[in-house]
């Protein structure tokens, strides 16, 4: 008989969990895919079917014939050795090297993977006092270094130049600029910590006294800067110490996100969400924000405000904290904000030492001056934020003084050393080009894309990735932090401090002249040293001058940790001058509140391609943004009230007109979005930048007229009949709605560690019932989970639900570990998106208090207001295979090519998998991705001309082009197979570690029978990535390993329990710590009103 | 009605099928011989553009197979030696060992051009397949078990089938390759050749009791206390001579090795 499984039914009056709008509102095209696993649009029709058979049959005939003929010889296949030795090289090895990823925030401490030479992988610097995860941009930064597009000639105006040319042109300048003393020379540099190119900077100062110098950042934080300055002094730099912090108020700061603060690592905070035992602490974040962030994601309490009232409520704080200049501002604020800031300050001052405020870094300077008279008051000085005297950088002006430089015609040559594009968004870029030609400033302009600026500079020049160039760092706690190449320049690009060099004419750019051929080696003597690298050299002196000395033991254990030893800066002797504040606070404007008619525009950092320097990175365009799942694109998210107010549709263009500047973007519908505020993420909408990058989203620059002006007011909005077509994955690889989620308040988890494994049926379930008989996982008495635990390792996983953060770090770590191709926009709009490990990202409403439900209510009436969904519930939840030991997808198989091992994994044998797709269609969890093409092989991003039809390169078949390029093949793990079409694939739990460990616990073990790894050695690249520490990998047999304590949690829970699959990965329920005195405090995170 | 079909037709259908029936019957085994590796690959023995002879060098000379193919006790991967490792003996300036030889012309070339020696690979596993050399040779797999008798070949030829059928014969019994470590990189090793009384001390050294491995010779029953006891059961169980089966038991139960059967030991 056959047996239809039921899920069972979910308790009345419990929470739900949705992913879209369209989920909620049960919309037709939601259902419609529901329950395929691959969507409607892969299939076709039956006419389509029978024509295809029929193309098939014919070009089978065909390729038989050939076959013979093809397979008959053997293809020969070389070995090339290396003539000379290379040190530590050994091949079949990977090879790690630590370094850092300078970036405008600070440096990323890195651990990067090579093999033979190439660089393939960067993780977190563990020995880093600030190391640990990292983020989405450093993760992904390795891929620019292979971006086939790539800036890889010197350009003039848009031509390509020789190096000679450039050099000449250099030369030029910088004679020129010798005659005045430096007087028409202008340079912009981007934020940095780098000591090297801030040395450099002033030697420029020096030995050119009238050289102007800028900094320029796109999204830098002016405000920040200017009140740190006025507030602690020149060089101080504050430092948030997050591990301190118990309770934490977020001014819009996405510091867990886009917007990261200095201080300490994201872990240390992530460290105080999670609780196993009654005893322990918890920390508190508010957040108030005018859009969902990862931090708002992760607040205990959130209320949208619109960006424009951040002052305001900056203001309300530090007036209840008894800051008297604040007053004015703070008495202009709107009806309910005062009643949810008061007992949060209420809170703060409780925890007086421990509390924090923080506000987000492209604020005015009001805001962060309020907010350091706010931190005064908290006692945070000391505590919470350390302040540090930083090393004193030269003065540099900013863009309004930039642009008063250059339409005064002072400047004759600009050297664009930022990583943001001027051309493109620097405020009215537009005027801004013509004014440089205008002028006839010479514009030279350095960077690693062919963006505008670089396509319209007098000269461009081609940057060195940070992985090919020397150059160094200071972390934000001042460790100095090395960046070392390991891979020559691809295409004899410069780094920023090499250009520095050559303007202070101590180096030519471009390739090194190719040294005198090497004499045989016949005396077999050391071939000659190669000539000292000027940048090498540079980087040194810096060195010695940080550590006191050149002492090259030092030197050496700084290359080979990343950072010099106990190199963080001093504490800073001065207090913060807070009477400082009220005259910054004086000047500040009041604002007021958007309405209906006059809404605002917050443009924003965007979690795929920053300002818009990531913009041809394939992986970073592929990953969903964390909030709204969408890929490849940008939209305006516009709240539920809003969005319904103008009668939109998702992906419908919106015409935005703020000042006389109009553009056209698709909305989205953004829960948690606060009404009549409208979020443009930046960056997008660059052109001839490479296939990855162009015509991708839309430019939101454009609106923005002023330099820091980021929240811009009276904008009026225009519903377009156009809908855009936008590749959204969040309603893809659904569970069906089903309760996969778990969490609860400190307060029931007081009352009982144990609720989330009570939730639902799994109270309930009876011992083995599993439907699906494991393969290897047969139960015995000696035996009782169906594993040898004594004979095999058995990997399992956790996952901390109150830890993660939703980053998506984890997605390109996995890309990068597994060869997981790209499929563009298209293919992920057909729900083919590859990445093994997705973040599935719920809202949730509670479904009672004013609006309960009657209990006969179903699931499409009790629809929550616009209002609701306003102030709706973000969570995240990763989900990858869970290794389930009774698997469904391995007794579906028609091949065994899922099978399962000795110590647990649910293998997956490309080689021998036909692709029936059976296995995707029984796995519970979704987690099976099909290669519908040949994705590694034909770039899915490029059109291809078909008898004078344009189409897609994969629609082609095999009249499309069909080429890896050479130089992404690069980044290829060699580890790691690289799957062809029609196979399925997924996550495996970096089997190709846990073998290379296994492998290499043989090595040393030869001829002894301790064949057990040493306990927690084996890290997935998920896991190293993911700077929360919410991933938990490792050996159930060993009792010592971490996986087992964190197996032992209380928050423990296994999605879907109840079909009996027994998952290896198991998840720890969220912990949310309200605070009872705010307002709407009864209805978060709880999950049913009548839990149990 | 006339007899349209002559009468020897009656006999065509069953003549056919027992045809088809050895039709069927020869290319199945002929598949099975020509297409398979067994004899698609073995016996290849292509030129090298070197003509670099293993037998004077590893045969004649004795040198190790470490000497040249130095991280492979290390790493996945056998390396093929660089120059300088050629030159350490005929370089210039060095051993100087017949450096003027037109044979070692290209060695003395890519020496001065940097650019590789392109030798031939002969062994050749498919891009799925993670074959790790490292994992053997350090458990008691010699070379020769894979490559057979390097050090008598001129020319290098491909000596086993290397298929997944022949690598899962070893991996399902291995006690029929596996040897003491010192013996890997020796090709000519017979178990036969093996001192029993050194063989058993080795294993005592390793701190084995010495009933263990009496219950791995004889049985469950068997029981010994001493070295002296442990030969006299090995004698009488196995005769004078050392045999094959009774050093790859030992290893396999005392070292514990296990080979994976599983899909991910080398598919990944």
């Amino acid at each position: 008989m056959k047996r239809i499984w039921k899920h069972p039914e979910e308790p009345q009056n419990a929470k739900r969990y949705w992913r879209s709008v369209a989920e909620l509102d049960r919309r037709e095209d939601f259902l419609k895919n529901l329950g395929r696993e691959f969507p409607e649009g892969d299939t076709l029709t039956e006419d389509e079917r029978e024509n295809s058979r029929r193309e098939f049959l014919k070009i089978m005939g065909a390729s038989v014939g050939m076959m013979g003929l093809a397979s008959c010889r053997r293809p020969l296949t070389n070995i090339l050795p290396y003539t000379q030795h290379v040190e530590w090289m050994v091949p079949g090895k990977s090879l790690l090297y630590a370094t850092t990823m300078p970036r405008s925030s600070g440096a990323t401490p890195l651990v990067v993977t090579t093999h033979e030479g190439r660089p393939t992988h960067v993780s977190g610097n563990p020995l880093h006092p600030l190391g640990g995860g990292i983020d989405t941009f450093a993760q992904a930064s390795v891929l620019d270094l292979y971006d086939p597009e790539r800036s890889q000639k010197p350009l003039g105006a848009g031509k390509e130049l020789s190096w000679a040319k450039a050099n000449e042109l250099i030369a030029a300048a910088v004679a020129q600029a010798k005659k005045s003393s430096g007087g028409s020379l202008g340079i912009v540099a981007g934020a940095t910590t780098s000591p090297t190119y801030l040395r450099l900077l002033g030697e420029l100062k020096t030995a050119y006294p009238q050289v102007k110098l800028f900094q320029y950042e796109a999204v830098g934080g002016e405000g920040q800067t200017a009140a740190n300055k006025e507030v602690f002094g020149a060089g101080v730099k504050p430092f948030v110490k997050l591990g301190s912090a118990m309770r934490i108020l977020s001014l819009d700061c996405d510091f867990l996100g886009v917007d990261p603060v200095a201080g300490e690592p994201i872990s240390a905070f992530t460290k105080h969400r999670a609780k196993e035992a009654k005893t322990a602490d918890m920390n508190r974040l508010y957040v108030l924000e005018n859009r969902y962030t990862l931090t708002g994601g992760m607040a205990d309490h959130r209320k949208p405000i619109p960006a424009s009232l951040i002052p305001v409520a900056a203001a309300l704080i530090a007036s209840e904290l008894g800051d008297a200049s604040a007053k004015a501002l703070a008495d202009t604020a709107p009806a309910g904000l005062k009643e949810w800031i008061a007992p949060a300050v209420r809170d703060l001052i409780d925890n007086k030492g421990k509390a924090v405020v923080l506000a987000g870094s492209r604020y005015g300077a009001e805001v962060h001056a309020l907010v350091a008279s706010i931190n005064n008051a908290l006692g945070a000085f000391g505590s919470t934020i350390e302040l540090l005297q930083g090393t004193q950088a030269p003065e540099m002006g900013g863009f309004a003084e930039l642009h008063a430089a250059v339409s005064g015609g002072q400047i004759k040559t600009l050297v664009s050393l930022t990583p943001s594009s001027l051309y493109h968004d620097a405020p009215d870029a537009q005027a801004f080009a013509k004014l440089i030609t205008e002028k006839g400033v010479k514009l030279i302009h350095v960077g690693m894309l062919k963006n505008k600026t670089a396509r319209h500079a007098a000269l461009h020049i081609p940057a060195a990735h940070y992985l090919e160039s020397w150059g160094d760092a200071s972390a934000a706690d001042g460790t100095y932090s090395i960046v070392q190449p390991m891979i020559a320049p691809l295409y004899d690009g410069a780094s920023k401090i090499e250009v520095l060099l050559a303007l202070l004419g101590r180096k030519k750019l471009g390739p090194v002249e190719a040294a005198a051929p090497a004499a045989p080696a016949a005396a077999g003597a050391a071939p000659a040293a190669p000539a000292e690298d000027a940048a090498y050299t540079a980087v040194r002196d810096t060195f010695a001058s940080v550590a006191g000395s050149l002492d090259e033991k030092k030197w050496n254990f700084t290359l080979r940790d990343g950072f010099l030893k106990g190199s963080s800066f001093a504490k800073a002797s001065a207090a913060p001058n807070v009477a400082a504040v009220a005259g910054i606070v004086a000047k500040a404007k009041p604002a007021a509140a958007p309405t209906d008619d006059s809404l605002e525009v917050v443009l924003t950092v965007d979690s795929s391609v920053y300002d818009g320097r990531y913009t041809n990175n394939a992986w970073l365009q592929e990953a969903p943004d964390p909030v709204t799942k969408l890929t490849w694109d940008n939209a305006a998210w516009i709240g539920s009230v809003t969005f319904r107010r103008l009668g939109l549709k998702d992906g419908q263009h919106v015409k935005i007109s703020v000042d006389g500047v109009e553009i056209e973007i698709p909305a989205i519908e953004a829960p948690g979005h606060v009404s009549n505020s409208i979020t443009l993420p930046l960056g997008y909408g660059q052109k001839g930048v490479g296939v990855v990058g162009s015509g991708r989203g839309v430019d939101a620059y454009v609106l923005r007229k002023q330099p820091g002006m980021f929240v811009l007011s009276g904008a009026k909005v225009e519903v377009l009949p156009t809908v855009a077509e936008l590749a959204i994955t969040q309603d893809q690889n659904t569970t069906e709605g089903r309760a996969v989620f778990r969490e609860g308040t400190l307060d029931t988890f007081n009352k009982d560690e144990h609720f989330a494994q009570k939730i639902g049926m799994d109270g309930h379930i009876p011992e083995n019932i599993s439907f699906y008989k494991g393969q290897v996982g047969v139960k015995s008495k000696e035996n009782p989970d169906g594993f040898d635990y004594a004979k095999h390792h058995q990997w399992g996983m956790t996952i901390d639900l109150s830890k993660c953060i939703g980053c998506t770090a984890c997605i390109v770590a996995c890309q990068s570990e597994n060869n997981i191709p790209v499929v563009g926009k298209d293919q992920v709009r057909k729900g083919r998106v590859m990445q093994w490990i997705r973040m599935d990202r719920y809202f949730a409403v509670p479904k009672w208090g004013k609006n309960e439900v009657a209990q006969e209510s179903t699931y499409a009436v009790d629809n929550p207001t616009p209002e609701q969904l306003e102030n709706a519930e973000m969570v995240h939840q990763p989900m990858a295979c869970q290794q389930c030991e009774a698997a469904p997808c391995e007794t579906v198989c028609p091949v065994n090519a899922t099978v399962h091992t000795d110590d647990g994994l649910n293998a997956m044998a490309y080689n021998r998998c036909i692709g029936t797709r059976y296995c995707a269609n029984n796995c519970p969890y979704t987690a099976r991705r099909f290669n519908w093409f040949d994705y590694n092989k034909r770039n899915p991003l490029i059109e291809t001309k078909v008898a004078g039809i344009t189409m897609n390169n994969l629609y082609a078949g095999p009249l499309g082009e069909k080429k890896e390029d050479e130089s992404l093949r690069l980044q290829r793990n060699p580890n790691v197979t690289v799957r062809m079409r029609g196979v399925i694939e997924k996550c495996t739990y970096c089997v190709q570690r846990i073998e290379s460990a296994k492998i290499l616990q043989k090595q040393v073990q030869r001829d002894s029978k301790n064949f057990r790894v040493p306990t927690d050695t084996i890290k997935t690249a998920c896991q190293q990535s993911c700077p929360a520490d919410a991933i938990v990998f490792g050996d159930l047999a060993d009792k010592k390993s971490a996986v087992v304590k964190s197996k032992a949690s209380p928050r423990d829970y296994q999605v879907l329990k109840y079909i009996g699959t027994r998952p290896r990965t198991s998840y720890l329920a969220r912990l949310r710590n309200p605070n009872p005195k705010m307002p709407g405090a009864e209805n978060i995170a709880v999950w049913s009103k009548n839990q149990f | 009605m006339g007899n349209f079909f002559p009468r020897w037709t009656n006999w065509l259908p069953l003549k056919l099928a027992i045809a088809v029936v050895f039709i069927a019957f020869g290319v199945s085994v002929g598949v099975a011989y020509y297409f398979t590796p067994k004899y698609t690959r073995v016996g290849y023995e292509p030129t090298q553009p070197v003509p670099f002879s293993h037998k004077i060098h590893a045969g004649q000379l004795g040198l190790d197979c470490r000497y040249c193919h130095s991280f492979v006790e290390n790493s996945s991967h056998s390396n093929v030696p660089t120059n300088q490792t050629c030159f350490n003996c005929h370089g210039p300036g060095k051993g100087n060992i017949r450096s003027n030889s037109p044979k070692l012309a290209m060695v003395v070339k890519a020496n001065e051009t940097g650019s590789s020696i392109p030798w031939v690979k002969v062994h050749k596993a498919p891009d799925y397949v993670y074959f790790n050399h490292s994992a053997h040779l350090n458990r008691g797999i010699s070379c020769v078990s894979c490559h057979g008798k390097i050090n008598e070949m001129e020319v290098v030829r491909h000596d086993q089938p290397q298929s997944m059928g022949w690598c899962l014969d070893c991996h399902r019994n291995p006690e029929k390759n596996l040897r003491p470590l010192e013996f890997v990189t020796n090709l000519n090793y017979k178990a036969g050749d093996l001192t029993r009384a050194d063989f058993y001390k080795g294993l005592l050294d390793k701190k084995i009791p010495a009933g263990e491995i009496a219950k791995t010779i004889g049985g469950e029953g068997s029981k010994a206390d001493n070295l002296d006891q442990l030969l006299a059961l090995a004698e009488k169980t196995y005769g004078k001579q050392v045999t094959q089966t009774e050093v790859g038991t030992q290893i396999k139960k005392h070292w514990q090795i296990q080979p994976p059967e599983n899909c991910t030991a080398c598919h990944r």
